[in-house]
């Protein structure tokens, strides 16, 4: 009989963690493996082929960053990070190095289970081609007409403010660092250009938030991006 | 001019008397023997002024060696040949004597001045190893500190995690109905959230002493740190009624955003502590001059005077009555530490209609002005 839950490789060199953690997804349903470092989370990934890896930055040997860095040579696999507070420019690097989200330690189980699920929704078979109309919580996407409702209003967007929201919309509950996204609208010679990205954000939360002062959509990630939340 | 003319002045003068005696006593001894003292003199005066008036003295000795001391006598003609040849000979040994002699001196200072050199380049090079080896302790030192504090910190907060995340797991699986296990797990994990902030504050606080609170600036607005905040400061918030007026023309600012909302998050927590639920907490940000000034209000029963400095102390607390959370006393003391790594300012100020409204200043610096 083929196990059909979804399996979950947790990497973290403190065995209480990855009990506890382990613990936790296996009485949510998930299907899990603990690795102790980065070198034998490899071999289970390649082994067991998890639909998410959720990893400890800091490990000794192969740690938590250039486990990203291989895993992501080989796989759209999501990736969350255990950060610590003083991490943060290593978990930048890490976001920037492919891994999809991050949370911080020591942190609530109902906080990881709402990342998990997030990203593994993300990658669910069901994300509509490009061309097609879709739904994504309180936003209409009609890509051939150029156009995006939010909450049955249509906005009215520049072309490069629609790419950008386009962009938030799928890339939707993940921490998008600035670098991925000006690389992504701007292309690979904006990264320096912040300024680009803060303005724009500003001008689409004028746009898409009942209240531009308290984003509920559109939420920034200090030092790091922005998280592109869909609502309901 | 005078001052250069000097020495030859003295020079003629210390020949000229040297002369003087020899003529004077010249019965005493033979010619030759005035023309060493001669010789001498000239040596003296070479030591004494250098080599310009030697040769100047040697041209008087030389003259006078001839008119008083080389027959015949009181002319400057020579007889005899082998007084043509003494007079050659003290000539030249007298030019050679005074040139040697001024060279030999000039040298003697040429040392003299070198030893001096050497012993101060001796003394800064002393100077700087012991300053270098202070450093190097220094930072050795700093990082051993660093080094310590991280070793700390990744072993309280380890188990901490387990903690957290075990408490939360069995809370979130308990049936509704058991408020007894809810209400412990609850504090469990309540206050392992309260043992995480006094880490991080110590940290912080441990970090700002040691001059290594770790400021890292870059281009970000002020709506995004509020937001930060607020975002965080929710949870404390939810019985307040909150108001943000942020201008919307503010320029972007060079800061480090996590600290900042660090700032404002502290000064949120407060507002929440010493105001009754339902009132108002308010956070507005605005341009004067060139300081960009950020303040939170709150309707609370305000801060005696006498306590505003106080209140930026270590481990100050204010008086909260028995029914709410106590911090740490930190807070603020963090705050003012992060303010004044960015060269800003942070007091306290009478609300108006009461209460307390705690502002922030920095110079804007680098900030540039928005466009959109």
């Amino acid at each position: 009989m083929t196990d059909s839950r979804d399996r979950i490789l947790v990497v973290d060199d403190e065995p209480q963690i990855g009990k506890v953690v382990r613990r936790a997804l296996e009485s949510r349903g998930f299907d899990v493996r603990v690795a102790p470092d980065g070198e034998s989370a490899l071999d289970s990934f390649r082994s067991w082929q998890p639909q998410l890896v959720i990893s400890d930055l800091a490990m000794p040997n192969v740690d938590g960053l250039t486990l990203c860095t291989r895993i992501r040579k080989s796989s759209a696999v999501p990736i969350i990070v255990l950060s610590v507070k003083g991490e943060e420019k290593t978990k930048v690097e890490a976001l920037d190095a492919g891994a999809d989200d991050y949370v911080t330690k020591p942190f609530g189980m109902d906080e990881l289970l709402a990342r998990v699920r997030a990203l593994l929704r993300r990658v669910e078979p069901s994300q509509p081609a490009s061309e097609e109309d879709f739904v994504a919580g309180d936003f209409q996407v009609r890509p051939k007409q150029h156009r995006i409702l939010v909450r049955g209003q249509e906005v009215h967007l520049t072309p490069k403010e629609y790419d950008l929201l386009l962009y938030f919309i799928a890339h939707r509950d993940r921490v998008l660092t600035h670098k991925t996204i000006l690389t992504a609208i701007w292309g690979p010679n904006s990264v320096s250009q912040g300024e680009y990205l803060r303005v724009f954000v500003g001008q689409l939360r004028k746009k898409i938030e009942p209240n531009p002062n308290r984003p509920q959509y559109l939420k920034t990630e200090p030092w790091i991006g922005y998280r592109f939340q869909v609502g309901l | 001019m005078i001052k250069r003319l000097k020495p030859y002045a003295f020079a003629t003068l210390l020949a000229d008397a040297t002369i003087g005696i020899l003529v004077l006593t010249r019965h005493y001894f033979d010619d030759t023997t005035a023309a060493l003292v001669m010789v001498l003199a000239i040596m003296a005066i070479a030591l004494l002024w250098k080599s310009g008036p030697a040769l100047w003295a040697s041209v008087i000795c030389t003259l006078c060696y001839n008119y008083y001391f080389i027959v015949p006598y009181g002319t400057l003609n020579i007889e005899a040949r082998e007084d043509v040849v003494a007079f050659i000979a003290f000539t030249a040994i007298s030019i050679i004597m005074g040139q040697l002699s001024a060279r030999v001196e000039a040298r003697a200072i040429q040392a003299e001045a070198r030893r001096i050199e050497i012993e101060m380049l001796y003394d800064k090079l002393r100077l700087a190893t012991e300053e270098a080896a202070e450093a190097e302790l220094l930072r050795r030192s700093e990082k051993l500190k660093s080094a310590l504090l991280d070793a700390v910190t990744h072993d309280l907060r380890t188990p901490l995690t387990s903690i957290k995340a075990a408490v939360t797991t069995i809370l979130s699986e308990l049936p509704k109905e058991d408020d007894y296990q809810r209400e412990l797990l609850q504090v469990i994990d309540e206050e392992s959230d309260r043992l995480n902030r006094f880490i991080e504050e110590m940290m912080d606080l441990a970090r700002l002493e040691n001059g290594g609170l770790d400021i890292r600036r870059s281009e970000t607005t002020v709506s995004e740190i509020v937001e930060t905040a607020l975002d965080r400061a929710a949870p404390l918030l939810v019985n307040h009624q909150v108001e943000v007026n942020i201008d919307p023309l503010l320029p972007t600012m060079a800061v480090d955003a996590v600290a900042f909302s660090q700032v404002l998050y502290s000064l949120l927590d407060n507002a929440s502590k010493y105001s009754q639920p339902g009132s108002l907490v308010s956070v507005s940000a605005r341009l004067q001059d060139s300081l960009l000034i950020v303040s939170v209000h709150d309707a609370g029963s305000g801060i005696p005077k006498e306590l505003r400095e106080r209140v930026f102390d270590k481990f100050f607390r204010g008086n909260l009555g028995s029914t709410k959370r106590a911090g740490f006393g930190l807070g603020l003391s963090i705050a003012k530490g992060i303010v004044e790594a960015h060269s800003g300012r942070i007091w306290i100020e009478d609300a108006a209609g009461g209460g307390t409204s705690v502002l922030v200043s920095i110079p804007i610096g680098s900030a540039r002005v928005r466009t959109a």
